[in-house]
């Protein structure tokens, strides 16, 4: 084959995260001469789902500031627990989001083909964390209903309520159309809870139920972003069965979706070479010369890279648990008919918790739990991915959230904590992406579900690619591949 | 025939050190062509399809070629996925390539599941007289050691090309677990994405 440095490369794509891989995903078809290359010796960048092994080594590099979009990582194993799996049964995901039915990237997936080479797991219930009410009780979990049939049929909410409650969900559904738009225009930059109260007379529980499907990190989400993505999770419900709006990629979420769509962009033919990273390169220079950190020296029309993420907006701080316990009671379908979830959501609202110290949590807590059929750990144990917004104390918030929650579903005896992974990371970052034949992806602030402004810059850095070539209908529009030969006869 | 879906689909996998001969055997077995002193390493993943009969029962098999080059590492671990058997290619005429074969291994056991079928293929067999570097007895202790099983061949002289195939699915549907999953293809709780249905706060909505 020609050596690197003799092809006139048309893209060296750098980072294998999930914007880089559907850039080359979309490129797979085209006849672009593409290079894809990753300083780390594994797919997904800062969406990677990591062994224990690899997290040992992430977390090395976090704290040698390898990683700029992370930040105070760190591995604990309490004291005492046992039955911790071999490393490589665990793919720790870095972006665990979960996807909603209506979400632009399913679309995308499926119009490109590349959806038949993952397997989608049902989201399961959405659950809301009640802090024990003395010190002799447990505190609880309550499931928000998700059909309509399951608000007629609940009796956790009082009648009257109720009516408030439909009256919401159906408005939420149309709530765009013209006599709806005056009752929530103009309040749309006011907090969502407020409108919920005024419009819709709703308490603080049935408002905290809103919240909590709205996934809000800062709980203060607004009337007009707020609705959107109600109406978002009501849509989505029962769009691939009944009983479940989201779905979520077995074997680390968003890391699979970058890894079928680098296989893709492979089958396509490009290049891929891992453990490479950019180490100079001649700007200004038509076409630009790059020095890969291998050595080679390489030429190409046009260049996509990572955005530095140290210009993020927004951090969050995670804290990945493994138990000891499946869990059992979270993953019931709730629905007839419906696929046996693999993933449960609870959510502690600001307020819920409190530090060592008796400061209450000033934000809401996000529990993301990953049942074995994830494939994201051994039978028998699941993982929790705990999300809120950084703080002073948002570490000890997320512990305490752990604790609680440990509390709240254990029988007898509350599973045990096996493994903790924490870290701190920064979202949303704002550098303008495209400079002549360079194109920088920005990070857009993730969010619990994933969020389809991610898609948009890959759609420009398609373009940018492209060149008068680019057809905008036929952006991921894709058919199967055929590879077929004679028939064999045994 | 070839490109039907509802025939239970095998995933096959070719791997081992560049210039061992993976791309010759598949090509050789699914269009019938070699081409002498071909010098194109493949850098992607090349894959085929081809439908094959083992005891009267129809197989698509999906196989796919990789690049056996340490710096084209396309082989991410959600490769394996899904994958029921896995053919490590060696070229008895380079020493080197067989010494190499523990690495292919390890790989190949860690990213798929207990049971999966692995065969250690021998290439380049009408090298032998003259320039074998590699016995067939070394081969066959080292797939033995692995659990796999073992023959070598020849894809410039057509010889024993068809056998690594048919024998590793012959295998492979001899597994009720394996076959099953072939069946199937997924697990109970998964979620087609070309499914609609109803039981959400919308009645059939068309948007
Ligand atoms: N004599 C002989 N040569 C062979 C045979 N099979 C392959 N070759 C030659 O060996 C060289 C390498 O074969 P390939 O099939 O391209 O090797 P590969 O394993 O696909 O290598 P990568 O794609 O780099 O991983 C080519 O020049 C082939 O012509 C064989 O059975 N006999
Ligand atoms: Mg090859």
């Amino acid at each position: 084959m020609e050596s690197l440095s003799d092809t006139l490369w048309d893209v060296v794509i750098c980072g294998t995260g999930l914007q880089q891989s559907l850039l080359a995903l979309a490129l797979s078809r085209s006849d672009k001469k593409v290079l894809h290359i990753d300083p780390h010796d594994y797919y997904g960048g800062q969406d990677a789902a990591l062994s224990l092994q690899e997290a040992e080594s992430w977390v090395a590099d976090v704290e040698a500031g390898k990683e700029p979009s992370f930040r105070s990582a760190l591995i604990t194993k309490p004291d005492g627990s046992t039955g911790l799996g071999f490393p490589r049964a665990y793919s720790l995901a870095l972006s665990p989001q979960l996807i909603h039915a209506r979400s632009a990237l399913l679309e995308q997936l499926v119009s490109s083909r590349a959806y038949r080479q993952v397997e989608f797991l049902a989201v399961g219930s959405f659950f809301i964390f009640n802090p024990a009410q003395d010190p002799s009780q447990k505190p609880t979990l309550a499931r928000i209903p998700s059909t309509r049939e399951d608000v007629f049929l609940t009796t956790a909410i009082p009648t009257k309520a109720k009516r408030g409650l439909m009256k919401f969900l159906k408005f939420v559904l149309d709530y765009e159309s013209s006599p709806q738009t005056d009752l929530w225009q103009p309040d749309a930059e006011a907090p969502l809870t407020e409108f919920l109260s005024r419009q819709f007379k709703m308490d603080t529980e049935l408002q905290t139920y809103i919240i909590t499907l709205s996934l809000s990190l800062d709980g203060k989400i607004t009337t007009k972003d707020g609705l959107a993505v109600i109406r978002r999770h009501l849509s989505s419900m029962g769009m691939y069965g009944p009983g479940f709006a989201a779905i979520y990629p077995k074997w680390g979420g968003l890391s699979e979706i970058a890894q079928i769509s680098c296989r893709a962009g492979a089958v396509g033919g490009a290049v891929y070479m891992l453990g490479t990273g950019i180490k100079a390169m001649k700007e200004g220079e038509d076409p630009i010369e790059v020095e890969l950190t291998s050595g080679d020296v390489i030429k190409t029309r046009s260049l996509v890279r990572s955005g530095n993420d140290a210009t993020g907006q927004i951090e969050t701080a995670r804290l990945v648990a493994v138990v000891g316990s499946p869990i059992k009671s979270l993953f019931e379908a709730t629905a007839e008919g419906a696929p046996t979830p693999a993933v449960a959501v609870v959510a502690f609202p600001a307020g819920s918790l409190s530090t060592p110290g008796g400061k209450a949590s000033e934000y809401p807590a996000y529990v993301s739990v990953h049942s074995s059929d994830t494939g994201e750990c051994p039978n028998g144990q699941s993982v929790l991915y705990m999300t809120t917004l950084a703080t002073s104390e948002s570490q000890e918030i997320l512990d305490q959230a752990l604790d609680s929650f440990l509390g709240a579903v254990g029988d007898d005896q509350a599973p045990q904590c096996l493994y903790k992974l924490q870290y701190k990371r920064l979202e949303g970052s704002t550098q303008s992406p495209a400079h002549g034949s360079i194109f920088d992806f920005t990070i857009p602030s993730t969010s619990l579900s994933f969020n389809d402004s991610t898609l948009e810059p890959v759609r420009d850095a398609w373009k940018m690619v492209m060149g008068d070539a680019a057809v905008d209908a036929e952006y991921m529009q894709f058919t199967d591949r055929e590879g077929a030969a004679e028939d064999d006869d045994l | 025939m070839a490109s039907d879906d509802s025939l239970p689909t095998l995933k096959l996998l070719l791997i081992g050190p560049s210039g061992a001969g993976k791309s010759a055997l598949l090509t050789r077995y699914c269009d019938d062509e070699f081409e002498p002193d071909s010098s194109t390493a493949t850098i992607g993943i090349d894959f085929k399809i081809k439908v094959l009969n083992v005891r009267g029962k129809p197989y698509r098999l999906t196989l796919f070629d990789t690049a056996g080059q340490e710096r084209f590492r396309t082989l991410s671990t959600s490769f394996y996925r899904g994958a029921h058997g896995v053919l490590l290619v060696y070229d008895i005429s380079t020493r080197a390539s067989f010494l190499g074969m523990e690495k292919w291994f390890a790989e190949a056991e860690a990213n798929t599941v207990e049971g999966v079928a692995l065969y250690l293929v021998g290439a380049k067999l009408d090298k032998a007289e003259h320039n074998r570097e590699v016995t067939p007895e070394e081969g066959r202790a080292l797939a033995e050691a692995h659990g796999a099983l073992f023959c070598e061949v020849s894809a410039k002289s057509r010889e024993n090309v068809r056998r690594p195939f048919v024998e590793i699915v012959d295998h492979i549907v001899e597994d009720p677990a394996l076959i099953h999953a072939a069946k199937t293809g997924r697990a109970a709780g998964s979620v087609t994405l070309d499914s609609n249905s109803e039981g959400g706060y919308l009645p059939n909505c068309s948007c």
